[in-house]
């Protein structure tokens, strides 16, 4: 161990060493010559005498030096040291070569980078591995299948002192919008021995303490966020015993949570609250007031740190035992506990599958251009092992073993890999943070790329080095000797199916990589030209805001009555419409039913919206059958529903009259046209419950600046301090297709990255088969040959591998592409518009890549050819 | 010229390690040392000695440090660490054993 220490340091200090042995060396020898010199012999026989020894000392020196170092270590450096040189004497094909490679690595790096971050990293706390998340069983009414949910706090209490597997247990729920003095932001209700479960050292001030979450507790305090103490209170030294005010309630700053602990939600959080501030701060809200002592209050989440030496099967078990003990004593049946990691991914449930197939598929793709780049790199590799035959076989003929000869081929390729992976981390380190907010908002966790990351990308470039330098080097020192040395020998003909393998797969791949950024390109064209079935233009959404602590239910609700009266009051009665859900909004609600006759367990789940009669009118969605709400419907149970229900539910009879049973019986009073109005998929079965403002609705109207003023001033003479937000449907609609958009774009970036990767490569096939057959084609032009004739040489030469490569690709494209086709909202995967986009794309690269080979071929002297060698 | 080229395979670092028993060397001064108690025997030359040296250095049997010379000039000096004496001790066993050896060899066949 310590040997290897000294030969670290050695390698280290090699500069000072080997002058210290020099020097050394020089004074041995001075004081033998001064000793010789004593016993007599003149001063030029004893310097003759010390240089006698010379030609030892540099054997000497070399053999010193032997001592300390490795051999093949010096060999490797001498390697790397050869390839560096021959870099540099071609830096053309170097940059390309690492260009091509960077960008192979460095996307795949990119995304492993987001993919770590949202699916493999844990919470950033003390062992994080030991930290898990517990769910309970649910059973979805609505969908039929269990889901995973969280606990009410009643149940959370009982676990958290009745388990022994864990070592502690905390209770958490977010809070979206919190009004405060110091600007909106996000909360979390934690339970007091949240912060010391986890092992988060506080950068300034303390966690919670116990009695400040019980709910005689008198104080309310508050834990910052570090970004929230440096971005709100300019990072206050003094920020500790300051007071906030969060919906008018006073709170204390007890403590700042370090920077590198951004919470346990994958949006930011700015502050955390003990759970008991949650009916401080919704003193309206029965829901809230009663949660931390009705066992039928749900739900928030449950997480802890394991008990030493306890697994997560173990904790499992107990917990899930404990919890059927605890329903036990109510007369009811558990469904057990789940225990899940805490990376963003893993606790989502059921919903994680869709995003495992997106990053599928974006791997998918990156693989495919870094396959590219290195059969680009491959191929690159190949012309130039072909242009140093001279010298390959002189390093053979000379003795150097095979073996040797590929190692320093393949160390060539392994600089390549090195240098190109630098670059792919670097780009890792730039790339996924901005184009993952742009397309999932702002994030708790870091987007960098930590060990993990690294580690892929090692075992990346390590499989990428494989991939494209180890075919050429073998192929490279194939031929023996003598072959090698006569450098007019035909090629190989192994040589070239290799090479034309490889155009194969790059046009291949191009070609399959083109046809998937075409669709996702033509998806969003389609989504834009899709008609959503109601009008989206120029009309306006409404949002209101009330001071939560004054207004009670019934005050809001009185609000909304007053406004519509207002407007209808109006000179010249402007349309509107109100909606508990703002179309395309990016939230669903959903009930379950049944018909009359079905029994209960045959309950169907169903989207619901509920709405005014105006919402209709203003969204110029027809009624195609029965009527709309009334007035006079108000209070009573009736309802609209889509033509998509009408149609799966009442298939051969008018719905018109019939009831469905949500609670109690309802009766279908009318039938409205299909919209686009949840997502712009397919229309699902849905219906529509008349408005009574039990939860703040929206309001719909045409946005013209004469009624903008109009309902500002009527919400001001209502209340001045209900605050108005206004959407723009047509925002709605661009935002539910940015993420596809950023898709297409991404999608469209890695075609044209493919394009000019594969262009390239063709490029250089080209320009290979006209270098080799300059002769050939000399003497084919002396004998009277025409240009279009030697140019239909070369194609020929090169030209099967690339229809091959074209159809092998249009063929993967065509059974691939039906991955695609749930993210190109409706359009055919078969779309014939991108097919021949592709081939017409791939038809232009490959004629501007093969221009300046031929027109070199045709250039070809025949003189000159001739007389080459 | 040389006449340690008969030496037994690391018997030189042997002798090194025991010449530095009794205080610190330059490499020069090693040489004579060896020369002087050998009767002109053991004539190291700088070839063997210095890669000898830079191996026990390697070992950590030895530490080297410059200083100045009887005379007053800058030279490297040698001196025997703790683990190299302990080396010393068993390398001096294993000499006596493989001399035992050689003798019985000598004296029987």
């Amino acid at each position: 161990m310590n040997r290897l220490l000294r030969r670290l340091r050695y390698l280290r200090d090699r500069r000072q060493m080997e002058a210290d042995l020099a020097e050394e060396i020089r004074i041995h020898q001075a004081m033998a010559a001064r000793d010789l010199e004593r016993r007599g012999m003149t001063a030029a026989e004893a310097a003759l005498e010390g240089r006698r020894a010379m030609g030892a000392i540099a054997q000497m020196r070399e053999d010193a030096r032997g001592v300390w170092t490795w051999p093949w270590l010096e060999s490797v450096w001498q390697d790397l040291g050869y390839a560096a040189r021959s870099f540099r004497r071609q830096p053309g094909f170097a940059a390309v070569a690492i260009l091509a490679l960077a960008c192979g690595i460095g996307l795949n790096t990119s995304l492993f980078t987001v993919f770590n971050a949202v699916a493999l990293r844990p919470w950033s706390v003390r062992e994080p591995a030991r930290v898990v998340r517990v769910f309970g069983f649910v059973r979805d009414v609505v969908k039929q299948f269990d889901t995973l949910g969280g606990f009410s706090a009643v149940e959370y209490r009982y676990l958290a002192e009745h388990t022994k597997s864990m070592s502690g247990l905390f209770l958490m729920r977010g809070e979206g919008g919190l009004h405060t003095d110091v600007g909106k932001a996000r909360g979390q209700y934690v339970t007091a021995n949240y912060f010391r479960v986890l092992g988060v050292e506080m950068e300034r001030g303390r966690g919670f303490l116990a009695e400040e979450d019980r709910s005689e507790s008198p104080v309310a305090v508050a834990v910052l966020s570090y970004t929230a103490w440096q971005n709100r209170f300019a990072a206050d030294p003094a920020v500790l015993g300051r007071h906030i005010r969060i919906e008018e309630v006073p709170f204390t700053i007890v403590g700042v949570a370090p920077p590198d602990f951004g919470g346990t939600n994958p949006e930011p959080t700015d502050l955390w609250l003990p759970f008991r501030s949650m009916a401080m701060l919704n003193p309206n809200d029965s829901w809230a007031r009663a949660f931390l002592r009705d066992r039928n209050s749900c739900c928030a989440d449950v997480a802890g740190r394991l008990a030493p030496g306890i697994s997560r099967a173990q904790a499992r078990t107990e917990l899930g035992m404990l919890r059927a003990d605890f329903h036990h004593q109510f007369g009811e049946k558990s469904l057990g506990v789940v225990l899940r990691g805490t990376a963003p991914l893993q606790s989502i449930g059921r919903k994680a599958g869709n995003f495992y197939a997106v990053f599928g598929l974006m791997f998918a793709g990156v693989m495919l251009v870094l396959l590219l780049a290195c059969a680009n790199v491959g191929n690159l590799l190949l012309a130039r092992a072909a242009a140093r035959r001279r010298e390959i076989g002189v390093r053979l003929s000379l003795g150097a073993g095979r073996g040797r000869v590929v190692r320093q081929l393949f160390t060539e390729s392994l600089l390549l890999a090195g240098i190109a992976s630098a670059g792919g981390v670097f780009l890792a380190f730039v790339l996924p943070r901005p184009l993952f907010t742009r397309i999932a908002g702002v994030v708790s966790f870091p987007l960098r790329p930590d060990a993990v990351v690294l580690a892929f990308t090692l075992g990346l470039a390590a499989l990428a080095c494989v991939a494209f330098g180890l075919a050429p080097a073998l192929h490279a020192t194939r031929d023996n000797c003598s072959g090698a040395l006569k450098q007019r020998q035909a090629p190989a003909r192994g040589s070239l199916s290799l090479r034309s393998f490889l155009l194969t797969v790059q046009v291949a791949v191009s070609a399959i990589l083109l046809v998937g950024a075409g669709l996702m390109v033509r998806g969003v064209q389609h989504a834009r030209a899709l008609d959503p079935g109601f009008a989206v233009e120029g009309v306006d959404s409404l949002a209101f805001e009330f001071p939560t602590s004054a207004y009670q239910t019934t005050r809001v609700a009185g609000f909304y009555d007053n406004l519509a009266r207002g407007l209808d009051g109006l000179p010249g009665a402007l349309p509107f419409g109100f909606t508990a859900l703002d179309p395309l909004g990016n939230t669903r609600g959903y009930t379950s039913f049944r018909l009359p006759g079905q029994d209960d367990s045959r309950r169907s789940g169903i989207l619901t919206n509920t709405v005014s009669a105006g919402y209709f009118e203003i969204l110029r969605i027809p009624i195609v059958a029965g009527r709309n709400f009334e007035p006079a419907d108000s209070g009573h149970s009736v309802l609209l529903i889509n033509q998509a229900m009408a149609d799966r539910y009442f298939p051969h009879e008018s719905a018109i009259g019939k009831s469905v049973i949500i609670d109690k019986p309802q009766q279908i009073v009318g039938i409205v046209r299909n919209a686009h109005t949840w997502t712009l998929d397919d229309v699902e079965p849905a219906l529509y419950f008349p408005i009574s403002y039990g939860l703040p609705p929206r309001l719909l109207l045409s946005h013209t600046a004469a009624n903008m003023a109009a309902v500002t001033a009527l919400t001001k003479s209502l209340d001045p301090r209900v605050e108005m937000r206004e959407t723009r449907l047509s925002d709605n609609l661009d935002q539910w297709l940015s993420a596809t958009r950023i898709g297409a774009l991404i999608a469209g970036l890695l075609g044209v990255l493919a394009l000019s990767l594969a262009s390239i490569g063709v490029s250089g096939v080209f320009a290979y088969a006209v270098q080799q057959r300059t002769q050939e084609i000399g003497i084919r032009m002396a004998l009277g040959a025409r240009p279009s004739q030697v140019i239909a040489l070369v194609f020929r030469s090169a030209g099967r591998p690339l229809l091959a490569g074209l159809a092998l690709g249009l063929l993967a494209s065509v059974a691939g592409a039906a991955l695609l086709r749930q993210y190109i909202f409706g359009l055919s995967h078969l779309d014939p518009v991108t097919y021949v986009a592709v081939l017409g794309t791939l038809a232009m690269a490959g004629m501007a890549a093969t221009w300046l080979p031929a027109r070199r071929a045709v250039r070809v002297d025949p003189i000159e050819a001739l007389r080459q060698d | 010229m040389e006449k340690n080229s008969e030496l037994l395979p690391g018997t030189l670092d042997l002798l090194i390690l025991k010449v530095l028993v009794r205080g610190t060397m330059h490499g020069y001064g090693i040489a004579q040392r060896l020369k002087a108690i050998s009767g002109e025997v053991l004539q190291v030359g700088e070839s063997s000695l210095y890669p000898a040296l830079q191996r026990l250095l390697l070992n950590g049997w030895v530490e080297a440090e410059w200083g100045a010379s009887e005379n007053n000039r800058r030279a490297r000096f040698y001196k025997l660490t703790p683990l190299g004496r302990k080396q010393l001790g068993v390398e001096r066993q294993e000499f006596q054993r493989m001399i035992t050896a050689i003798q019985k060899v000598l004296e029987t066949a």
